[in-house]
């Protein structure tokens, strides 16, 4: 089942990936403009930017530069929660410690999808996110910050 | 052909001490554990166990990533014949009989016949493996820095242009793979699209990068699902039954032949891997049968077909990998990186100089297979429940280990920032279409190919007719142009044969 809507997140992906490749082709440029430096970067950028442009007007041609059929799938905003709990997990290590923020991630996770089994969550939480933080804290030669367990 | 000093040095290094073996079990377990759970891949399951090869030697390491390489290659049938859902690309076509034999009741001899046609598939790959390795590094010995960048340029061109209409976007998730994997010092001493940051000047930390895409983002596309498998319905898993499975595949040894052989070399083009083998194989097979229309319906010859193609790829990629040092596909990316972890760097050179650790790895596959056939048939009944564990229980404690690996991995944050970010990268990729692989390849592949560019340029002077006198790589590039083009030539051939005929 497919059905075409209006997206501009499409081509703004087109757009970050021409923008990202001219932004390191003049970072490059910029370091030197010796052949050496830009053997590979200055020819491939040019491709990666043509390709944009062939994408995008094709696209102009057929009238789609704003329509993107939708595949079977997730929309992306039903996702965002997840990928924002994961970004708050990720950024909070270095505050909460790789213990507390991973027993909290993993609880959270369940809250947002849906668990009320509250004994089961508080068990899974504290026993898998304790039992792993603990597991590669001392496997790992180096530091690990910790709230509460030995780092 | 085969060097035996070379294979006694090797079997010494696998028998002197039971280290090595140690972690093939455990290789083997998690490859059957992520093969058979659609949604993960065999390559998320390698890049997650990936940081802990960090502290085995090499030859350790590489048996542990091919326990978990041929385990998920067998694993990923289990779903496919019990619930019509391929655990991975590589069991699609194992679908298509599997699951019809599975609703007719013989879903345990579809499974015995996967689980035979994987173990003899495997061996199979890993026998031409072993026979090909000398005379192909010799082969390979003769390229130069020119052949190896075309080569590189060819690998990623096929592995970008695989998703037939999303061509443009392929090739642009790759070249830009390519060009972070720039990012940092080159040779000169030069650092380019650092921002400042002294943690990029060694460029983008890739294994980081490559869990934040394989893994992390596929499971964000999960995230909304509660369990793999909605069905509660219980499916009885009988060994008698198995055992008659194994039977019903050795009856068809050409079938397998043909799979074994269409799977290695297949396996060995880079980007195609078993993804395709699979497919190639089982339609060959129905092609050649004497009643092809009972394919579809629960022909034990077509998981036969899809099983053993599938399993042989791994030795296929595995030569690409250790002959030239590129990544077949996304499970040998993570090989690549594991290399890169023990300062080894894949290619003629390697398998000249170290021809006994590759003999090495060999053998430990022989011995793989046959510890796969009793996992296997230990593991088939409690692989069947891992699909029922919810959604919500399975993401979450897979992105912390992807994390906590991370951190291993570079001893501060920026491995699981780098998670992070290529996460949010590969979960936009895959909602618009752009090939995750294709960037994940190039972005390995990116260093090593500015640098084979920069010698050709050195050896050369700087003169493009130097290309000229390079057959091969003028012929690795015509077949670059070939497999973007040659489609469409075909097409306006055909259509103007057609035209003129009306």
């Amino acid at each position: 089942m497919t059905a075409n809507k209006r997206d501009y997140g499409d081509l703004l992906v087109l757009m970050a990936l021409a923008g990202f490749t001219l932004w390191y082709l003049l970072d490059a440029i910029r370091v030197s403009s010796a052949v050496q430096n830009l053997l590979l970067i200055l020819p491939l950028s040019l491709v990666v930017l043509t390709i944009v442009a062939l994408e995008v007007g094709m696209r102009l041609k057929k009238g789609t530069l704003l329509i993107r059929e939708e595949r079977e799938g997730e929309p992306l905003h039903r996702t965002l929660p997840v990928v924002g709990l994961f970004a708050a997990y990720v950024l909070s290590l270095e505050t909460l410690g790789f213990d507390v923020a991973t027993v909290l991630f993993i609880a959270a996770f369940l809250v947002l999808k849906g668990e009320r089994h509250w004994p089961l969550l508080g068990g899974y939480s504290l026993a898998f996110g304790f039992g792993v933080a603990f597991f590669f804290a001392q496997m790992l030669p180096y530091p690990m910050h910790m709230l509460i367990l030995p780092g | 052909m085969i060097d035996f000093v070379a294979v006694e040095q090797g079997l010494a290094l696998l028998f002197s001490s039971f280290s090595p073996w140690m972690v093939v079990v455990p290789g083997i377990v998690i490859g059957l554990i992520f093969g058979a759970t659609p949604g993960l891949q065999i390559s998320m399951a390698m890049a997650i166990f990936l940081p802990m090869t960090l502290y085995m030697d090499f030859v350790q390491a590489m048996l542990f990533l091919t326990a978990i390489f041929t385990g998920g290659s067998f694993g990923s049938g289990i779903p496919a014949i019990l619930m019509n859902i391929p655990g991975t690309s590589s069991a699609i076509a194992t679908a298509f009989d599997g699951y019809p034999m599975a609703r007719q009741g013989k879903h345990n001899q579809a499974l015995g016949v996967a689980l035979v046609s994987s173990v003899l598939g495997t061996l199979m790959g890993y026998v031409i493996l072993f026979v090909m390795i000398q005379p192909l590094s010799l082969m390979v010995l003769k390229l130069g820095p020119a052949e190896m960048f075309a080569v590189i340029l060819w690998g990623m061109t096929l592995i970008a242009s695989l998703k037939g209409e999303q061509v443009l976007k392929g090739l642009m998730a790759g070249f830009v793979g390519l060009l972070i994997g720039t990012i940092g010092f080159n040779e000169l001493g030069m650092a380019r699209g650092t921002m400042g940051q002294t943690y990029l000047l060694d460029g983008v930390p890739v294994i980081p990068a490559m869990m934040g895409m394989f893994a992390a983002s596929e499971l964000f596309k999960l995230a909304n699902k509660g369990f793999i498998v909605e069905s509660k319905a219980s499916r009885k898993v009988k060994l008698g039954e198995i055992f008659q499975g194994f039977k019903l595949a050795v009856r068809y040894p050409w079938v397998m032949i043909r799979g074994g052989l269409i799977g290695v070399f297949v396996g060995a083009v880079p980007g195609v891997g078993s993804s395709v083998s699979n497919l190639l194989s089982y339609v060959e097979t129905q092609r050649r049968d004497e009643d092809p229309d009972s394919f579809g319906k629960g022909n034990p010859k077509g998981v036969v077909a899809s099983e053993s193609a599938n399993s042989t790829s791994e030795a296929g990629s595995m030569a690409t990998l250790l002959a030239l040092g590129i990544p077949g596909g996304g499970a040998t990316a993570v090989m690549l990186a594991a290399f890169a972890m023990h300062n080894i760097t894949g290619g003629p050179q390697f398998i000249r100089q170290q021809t006994d650790v590759v003999y090495a790895i060999i053998f430990a596959n022989f011995a793989q297979v046959f510890l796969l056939l009793v996992i296997g048939l230990l593991f088939i009944p409690l692989l069947a429940n891992i699909i029922k564990v919810p959604m919500r229980y399975l993401i979450p404690s897979v992105l912390v280990l992807a994390v906590m690996g991370s951190f291993g991995l570079t001893g501060n944050m920026t491995g699981p920032v780098t998670v992070l970010v290529f996460a949010v990268v590969g979960w936009i990729f895959r909602h618009y279409g752009y090939s995750v692989p294709a960037a994940v390849i190039g972005m390995l592949l990116g260093a090593m190919a500015e640098k084979s560019l920069l010698h050709s340029y050195q050896i050369s002077g700087g003169d493009l007719s130097y290309v000229l006198e390079r057959p091969v790589t003028l012929l690795i590039l015509a077949l670059l142009l070939v497999s973007l083009f040659g489609k469409r030539l075909l097409g306006l051939v055909r259509g103007r044969k057609t035209a003129a005929g009306a």
